[in-house]
């Protein structure tokens, strides 16, 4: 336990370790829209297809719950895949501990979620983690086609989120270690975005552009 | 009073070596099972190499996006009408077929080029609901169709689709009709026609028209009836119409499409377009 709750581990991962999460998630996550684009490019059909209004009809369709066809045959899988991405993408932005942190070292902050919301969010990702987990190992369908990856992807969203909730609340292990595990976990997933599936978080945009220009062109819609 | 279907015999089953989940009945069908016989390591290889090897923009992001998640089974009508078997879900033709290829890279034996024969060509009908239903849009069939070339290269293709594929090789029709056979059809149609419609005409290669059908070649063949039919409804409409008998280019049913047999793919549609133009009409009807 000594080494986890060590200074050391934290000012390294306070330190380099973060630039070097921001800087790989940043300029690798560019070099993989620029590197699709590219290839793109390169075939004959695929960009001058591309249909803006259509792609913009499907992403709304796609991105508010129940507006899609599957999401209302999915209600549990929507709900729960809906508070997963938003608690995903705004509890850290939004969350009071790391606004402090860039004030902290940058002198920037902006608004925060109350600590309720927070919480309640957090526990909400957590549930919606453990959903998905179950659904891997439960549902014929989907366990067929899962691999480890697919596991670790959720393992690392679900610790993530257990190591900062529990760190907060200073439960389980001593606030240091906890905090340390959630700073690396923190880390790990925004490395791991650009170089795992977890690319859709961009790619979901080009996908659906593509499938809902070739829906327009067929006259009707893909959601 | 629901009906039960009668199981008149105990079917000898296949159970696939790759995918034990996989349980099927055990079909005799040369296209599949003789052709794999004269595949070596190199002749796979050199198929993957040609349809997967280069890396494209859809390929990528179709199989770097897929989450696994299993959302587009509930599109497939094989899934569905299967009892919802895990192995009939539109995610798993492609686990089974494309993921297996590209983590091999190709390397991979002929019994394994039969088990993805059989699940790209006759357990998906390239319907495209699945991506409908793919949260992120992913184009499924475009990988399944990528898959069947690839099968396609190798001559692994279930007989029937590729005695059809040579059909079209040979003559540009479905049905091995020659140009003799076609025009003496819409002659004789047009004959019979005229008892019920006074002046039926059925007008041949007419410069200026309006509208060319183009039939399925099952219609001239199978269906003759339709062509008399169809000449009374333009005829009565007073659409100026035509057919076309030159060039072998004038059945629509793109058949090689399910193959995706590129080469003859494109020799029909050009010959098609090449017709019209050659007649200046403004209009294609093709039957569906
Ligand atoms: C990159 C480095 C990161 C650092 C340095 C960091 C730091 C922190 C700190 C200091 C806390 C507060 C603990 C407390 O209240 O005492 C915290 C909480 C939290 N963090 Fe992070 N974090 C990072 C990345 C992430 C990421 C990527 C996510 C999620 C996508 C995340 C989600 C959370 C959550 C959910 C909480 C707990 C919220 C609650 O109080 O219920 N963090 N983090
Ligand atoms: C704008 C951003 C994002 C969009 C539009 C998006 C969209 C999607 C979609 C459509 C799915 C498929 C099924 C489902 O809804 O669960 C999915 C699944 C998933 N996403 Fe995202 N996502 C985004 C960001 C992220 C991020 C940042 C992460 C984690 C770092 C993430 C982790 C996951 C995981 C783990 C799954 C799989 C769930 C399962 O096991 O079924 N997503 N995402
Ligand atoms: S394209 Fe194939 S896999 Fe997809 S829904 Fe249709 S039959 Fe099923
Ligand atoms: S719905 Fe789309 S992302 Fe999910 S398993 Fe099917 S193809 Fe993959």
């Amino acid at each position: 336990m000594g080494f986890l709750e060590s200074v050391a581990l934290y000012s390294f991962l306070r330190g380099p370790m973060v630039w070097l999460a921001f800087i790989i998630f940043i300029f690798g996550s560019i070099y993989r829209i620029y590197t699709l684009i590219n290839l793109a490019k390169k075939e004959k059909v695929v960009l001058p297809f591309i249909n803006i209004k259509a792609a913009i009809k499907s992403y709304l369709h796609w991105l508010i719950p129940f507006a899609s066809r599957n999401w209302r045959l999915k209600p549990y899988f929507t709900i729960f895949t809906f508070l997963f991405h938003t608690g995903l993408i705004f509890v850290p932005i939004f969350l009071y501990a790391h606004n402090a942190l860039w004030y902290e070292s940058w002198g920037i902050s902006w608004w925060t979620l109350p600590e309720i919301v927070a919480d309640v969010w957090t526990i909400f990702v957590i549930i919606g983690c453990i959903f998905f987990i179950g659904r891997r190992i439960f549902d014929p369908t989907v366990r067929f086609v899962t691999n480890y990856a697919d596991f670790i992807f959720v393992f690392i969203c679900l610790f993530t989120f257990l190591t900062g909730f529990l760190a907060h609340y200073q439960w389980v292990l001593p606030y240091k270690a906890m905090l340390n595990l959630h700073i690396l976990f923190g880390e790990i997933m925004l490395i791991a975005i650009p170089f795992t599936r977890l690319t859709h978080m961009y790619y979901f945009f080009f996908t659906r552009a593509w499938m809902a220009s070739q829906a327009a062109s067929w006259k009707t819609k893909d959601w | 009073m629901a009906v039960k279907p009668q199981v008149l015999e105990e079917k000898e089953v296949y159970i696939s070596p790759y995918f034990p989940e996989y349980v099927r009945p055990k079909i005799e069908d040369p296209g599949l099972d003789e052709t794999i016989k004269r595949l070596t390591p190199e002749k796979i290889e050199k198929a993957y190499q040609a349809v997967f090897g280069k890396e494209t923009a859809r390929i990528k992001a179709i199989i770097e996006t897929c989450i696994h998640c299993g959302l587009c089974a509930e599109a497939c009508q094989w899934y569905l009408s299967n009892d919802r078997d895990p192995t009939y879900s539109p995610v798993a033709k492609v686990k089974m077929s494309a993921w297996e290829l590209i983590k091999r890279k190709g390397k991979v034996e002929p019994g394994l080029v039969y088990h993805i024969a059989r699940v790209v060509f006759t357990e998906c009908n390239i319907c495209h609901r699945c991506s409908l239903y793919c949260p992120f849009g992913l184009d499924i069939t475009f990988i399944i169709g990528l898959v069947r070339r690839f099968c396609f290269l190798l001559g692994v293709v279930p007989q029937r689709m590729f005695e059809m594929n040579q059909a079209f090789m040979a003559t540009l029709n479905q049905v091995w009709i020659s140009q003799s056979d076609y025009i003496d059809t819409l002659m004789w149609r047009e004959e019979e026609g005229m008892y019920e419609l006074k002046n039926l005409r059925v007008p041949l290669n007419k410069e200026g028209v309006e509208v060319i059908w183009y039939p399925l070649a099952a219609e001239p063949k199978a269906g003759v009836y339709h062509i008399d039919r169809i000449a009374k409804i333009f005829q009565v409409a007073g659409v100026n119409w035509a057919m076309v008998t030159i060039n072998d280019a004038w059945d629509s049913s793109n058949m090689p499409m399910f193959t995706r047999d590129f080469f003859t793919m494109q020799r029909i549609v050009k010959g098609l377009y090449e017709n019209a133009a050659k007649f200046r009409a403004k209009k294609l009807v093709l039957t569906e």
